[in-house]
């Protein structure tokens, strides 16, 4: 597995042990990082739009694929093409008050962010044997 | 199984020295209250509100609402597994507060969203507006982690709600409305010509916030399964999502499911309500095909012609709304769906993050991203200084007379995916 | 406040010109309303009042489209309207095409309201639906007093400019444009009675339709290539000089089938495109580049491809109504298959 994050909460804790690969950028950049990445064959594990938060409200967001590249994988395209489209669809509206300019805020955003994908590593690590937390 | 309802009609609320329900009135001792809230040691204080209809009172950030209830006969207690032991619930009598209901308010994180304002043009878009509410603002001790601190308030709602149900339950009700589940052979032999439906209701179940127990089991370590409509309305399904205040399933709605209501409205002489089947909207892929395919096979295994499907939340759940509409149908079973849309403040967006042909049967909720004016109120209950931050929604957004204009994302049960409201869009 | 003056433009079938044969009607305004337009004063009452009529045959806007436009609207100007209806069509397509272009322009050009009426299978619908309001109508003009109604009351909206509500308050075609509006009922009942419906196989509506999935399932390659026949079909309008089947350059009504045996090349002197949708210079001077009949001659000759079917067909997808253009489709298709044909080439603009 890999785990592609622009938050510095899930890429900086040593308890969370599969690949990561770290984006400086926004929650539209981890879109198309993951993008790229299937269209070079890995699947998408967790879901892109995870969490009710709008992408014009958190900017974090951190999405699992598979570290296996195969042939490149229909359904994963469909899912993370209407994200991208969703995403695009809000980030037109002015931001959300607190966005990116308060440190409680972001500190939040960033903690919804890491438990959501805390519990799909908790989903996958029951798949594999608990190994990846 | 079979429950009977016993609705007091509640018309107003009043603090007092004794709490009790009496010709239509709920007296509340808030010390007493208060001070059984502050049990919890995670709590640091209470303040206790009322917000009636029509006043000029906003609510924010709206955490959950829960309506008031009281088990007077049969086994289980209101809200199994969390309240009182995880006997099941549903049969037997239940005591109802109509009218009344607990509204808990707490900043768990920063951009807790939620407005319920009693009157004025937001008042329209909430079902909340129209209830006499006790309103709980919570204060956790310093600290606190959110997760903790989610659980403190839910808790809190829940034993407020709980503490004032029992004042019912000596009450007459003014009406009692029976509800009644036959077991699967004998709504067959009793219903032979009627088709059978099932009602299939996803829970909000993706992590910190957003998540929903059973039995006070959280929802996303189960697979699919079945309930008794019943049981819905003891209690069996807590709400504790506390994002996206539009469309997420407050405790009050699991107690009121509309879908529920109005299948048990024509159940037995239009079609035969046969259950509930209740399934989850995890983050991680395999979750969403594992109980996806589970719920088709429930919904085959139960032989049913047709489910209504419900939505809780925004985007991850539009692909297990879509997964499960369409293995349901591959079954050759009807559905028909219930969603919201988020269309763009135009209207001129794709509504859903994901779509297929056997959807052809969608009731929607309208769509969340509206922008609506919200003039200013007399009074603030919970963190009024949210107001200005978040509940505004945008930058910009709050003018100088005080009026705030949000989408109608950031009302509480605005566009409700079980279909309790009348809004809609085309 | 006076009333609204409001223009009415028809066909000259509306006008009780004639049919068919006066098809060519050209441009012409008259004081007061015409034909239909009676029904629409009374419909207004004491608010509005159609001041002119103005009347076009459907055959000369269609084939004269850019003069026919201007001629209507500058008729339409000069009676200085508050707002202009246009209609209803019906499921008449080359009248409809005709209400939404000058409804459209005259809001376009003009900055004055304007709406018509369709059913929603006229072509007109998906070519302007979001362009402008299309009261949805009947197929037949059996369905005028409804329509009549419908229209004149939103007419009445737009020209007080009153905020319009969503398609199924106001009787408008969905134009794409979400829009919220209170139910009668609440959503739970909606889905009770939108499933006992489904499940009885009675018609019901959708609140939300899914994009459209009209997607077509690859066929398996063909096998050998070297042997397999080929037909050439195309919606870029190319027919024989002449256009002897008079197949219309929108909303086409048919498609032609032509016999290319012996035909090496199409030249500027054989074949020609009747397309009006394009620029078609390029298309009159060299067939070859919508329908591409020399390469595979040069092909067949070569034996990379086992022959050139005997007949391609053709027709204009410019505004051909999608039901139309599937019923062609699947005779098209039948013949294909029965004549033996392995794989085909299609074509558009």
């Amino acid at each position: 597995m890999i785990l592609v994050t622009n938050n510095p909460k899930v890429q900086g804790d040593p308890g969370i042990s599969c690949d990561k690969e770290y984006i400086e950028g926004s929650l539209k950049d981890v879109l198309i990082a993951v993008r790229d990445r299937i269209h070079k064959g890995h699947k998408l594990l967790s879901h892109p739009l995870s969490g009710s938060l709008k992408p014009n409200e958190t900017p974090y967001k951190s999405i699992l694929i598979s570290k296996e590249a195969g042939s490149m994988d229909w359904d994963s395209l469909q899912i993370i093409e209407n994200s991208i489209k969703v995403c695009e669809k809000f980030v037109r509206y002015p931001k959300k008050c607190g966005y990116n300019n308060q440190e409680r805020l972001l500190a939040d955003f960033s903690e919804v962010d890491y438990q959501l994908i805390v519990a799909a590593l908790k989903s996958a690590a029951d798949k594999v044997g608990g190994e990846i937390l | 199984m079979k429950l009977e309802l016993g609705n007091i009609f509640i018309r107003d609320i009043r603090f007092d020295s004794v709490s009790k329900v009496e010709k239509g009135i709920l007296f509340v001792n808030a010390d007493e209250l208060r001070d059984h809230l502050l049990e919890d040691e995670n709590i640091k204080s209470v303040s206790l509100e009322i917000a009636r209809p029509g006043e000029s009172i906003r609510i924010l950030p709206v955490k959950d609402v829960i309506e008031p209830r009281v088990k007077v006969q049969g086994s289980g207690g209101i809200f199994p597994g969390i309240l009182s032991k995880v006997s099941t619930v549903g049969s037997g009598r239940t005591h109802v507060l109509k009218g009344a209901a607990v509204v808990t308010t707490g900043k768990i994180v920063g951009f807790q969203e939620g407005i319920i304002d009693m009157s004025g043009p937001g008042a329209d878009y909430t079902p909340f507006s129209k209830l006499n509410n006790l309103v709980v603002v919570c204060e956790p001790v310093d600290g606190l982690k959110q997760y903790a601190h989610e659980k403190a308030v839910r808790l809190a709602g829940l034993k407020a709600a709980a503490y004032l149900g029992k004042l019912a339950k000596d009450v007459e009700p003014d009406e009692v409305k029976v509800y009644e589940t036959p077991s699967l052979k004998e709504g067959i032999e009793k219903y032979p010509d009627l088709p059978r439906v099932a009602y299939v209701q996803m829970l909000q179940t993706q992590g910190l916030l957003h998540d929903t127990y059973v039995y006070g089991l959280d929802m996303k370590h189960s697979l699919p399964t079945m309930l008794y409509p019943t049981e819905l309305m003891d209690g069996a399904v807590v709400s504790g999502n506390c994002v996206s205040a539009c469309d997420k399933n407050t405790t009050y709605h699991h107690l009121n499911n509309p879908v529920v209501h109005d299948l048990f409205a024509k159940h037995g002489t239009e079609l035969n309500f046969v259950g509930v089947i209740i399934t989850n909207e995890n983050v991680y892929l395999a979750d969403k095909e594992r109980s996806s395919d589970w719920s088709a096979k429930l919904a085959e295994f139960f032989g049913v012609d047709g489910v209504i499907i419900s939505q809780e939340g925004f985007g991850n759940p539009d692909t297990d709304l879509i997964m499960n509409c369409k293995k349901i149908e591959a079954k050759g079973i009807k559905t028909v769906i219930i969603t919201d849309e988020y269309a763009g403040r135009d209207g001129a967006s794709q509504s859903l993050a994901d779509a297929d042909a056997s959807a052809d049967a969608v009731v929607t909720a309208g769509n969340a991203n509206m922008l609506v004016s919200l003039p200013p109120m007399e009074k603030v209950i919970g963190h009024p200084e949210v107001a200005n931050v978040i509940a505004g929604g945008f930058e910009g957004s709050l003018q100088q007379d005080g009026t705030i204009v949000v989408e109608l994302q950031a009302i509480t049960g605005a566009t409700n995916e079980l279909g309790f409201n009348k809004l809609s869009a085309r | 406040m006076g009333k609204y003056r409001v223009v009415h433009y028809i066909n000259q079938f509306f006008a009780q010109i004639g049919g068919e044969e006066k098809a060519d009607y050209r441009p012409e305004a008259r004081e007061g309303f015409v034909g239909p337009g009676m029904a629409f004063n009374a419909a207004f009452g004491d608010k509005a009042e159609i001041v002119g009529t103005v009347i076009c045959g459907d055959s000369y806007f269609n084939e004269n489209l850019e003069a026919a436009t201007k001629e209507v609207l500058d008729l339409i100007k000069s009676f200085e309207p508050d707002i202009v209806i246009a209609g209803p069509a019906f499921n008449a397509g080359r009248y409809g095409m005709a209400c939404g272009t000058v409804a459209s322009t005259v809001e376009k050009e003009l900055g004055i309201p304007a709406i018509t009426g369709m059913y929603v299978e006229n072509p007109g619908v998906d070519s302007f639906k979001k362009d402008i309001y299309i009261i949805s109508t009947k197929s037949s003009a059996a369905g005028m007093r409804d329509a009549v109604k419908t229209m004149a009351a939103l007419a009445m909206k737009l020209a007080a400019g009153e905020e319009i509500g969503a398609s199924a308050e106001e009787g408008y075609i969905p134009n794409g444009i979400r829009v919220n509006f209170f139910e009668e009922k609440r959503g739970s009942e909606r889905a009770v009675d939108m499933l006992l419906a489904k499940m009885a196989g009675k018609p019901y509506t959708t609140e939300f339709p899914m994009p459209d999935f009209d997607r077509v399932e690859p066929r398996p390659a063909v096998k050998d290539i070297t042997k397999a026949t080929i037909a050439l079909v195309t919606s870029g309008g190319i027919v024989p000089k002449g256009n002897p089947d008079h197949i219309e350059s929108s909303s086409a009504s048919k498609y032609g089938k032509y016999d290319i045996e012996g035909v090496f090349d199409l030249t500027e002197s054989t074949y020609e495109t009747a397309h009006g949708g394009y620029d078609p210079v390029a298309a009159n001077q060299d067939a070859d580049r919508v329908l591409p009949v020399d390469i595979l001659r040069e092909y067949e000759k070569a034996g990379k491809i086992g022959k050139l079917h005997r007949y391609f067909y053709s027709t204009t997808g410019n505004g051909t109504a999608v039901a139309s253009a599937k019923a062609y489709a699947a005779a098209i298709g039948k013949e294909l298959v029965a004549d033996g044909v392995d794989a085909v080439i299609l074509t558009s603009t």
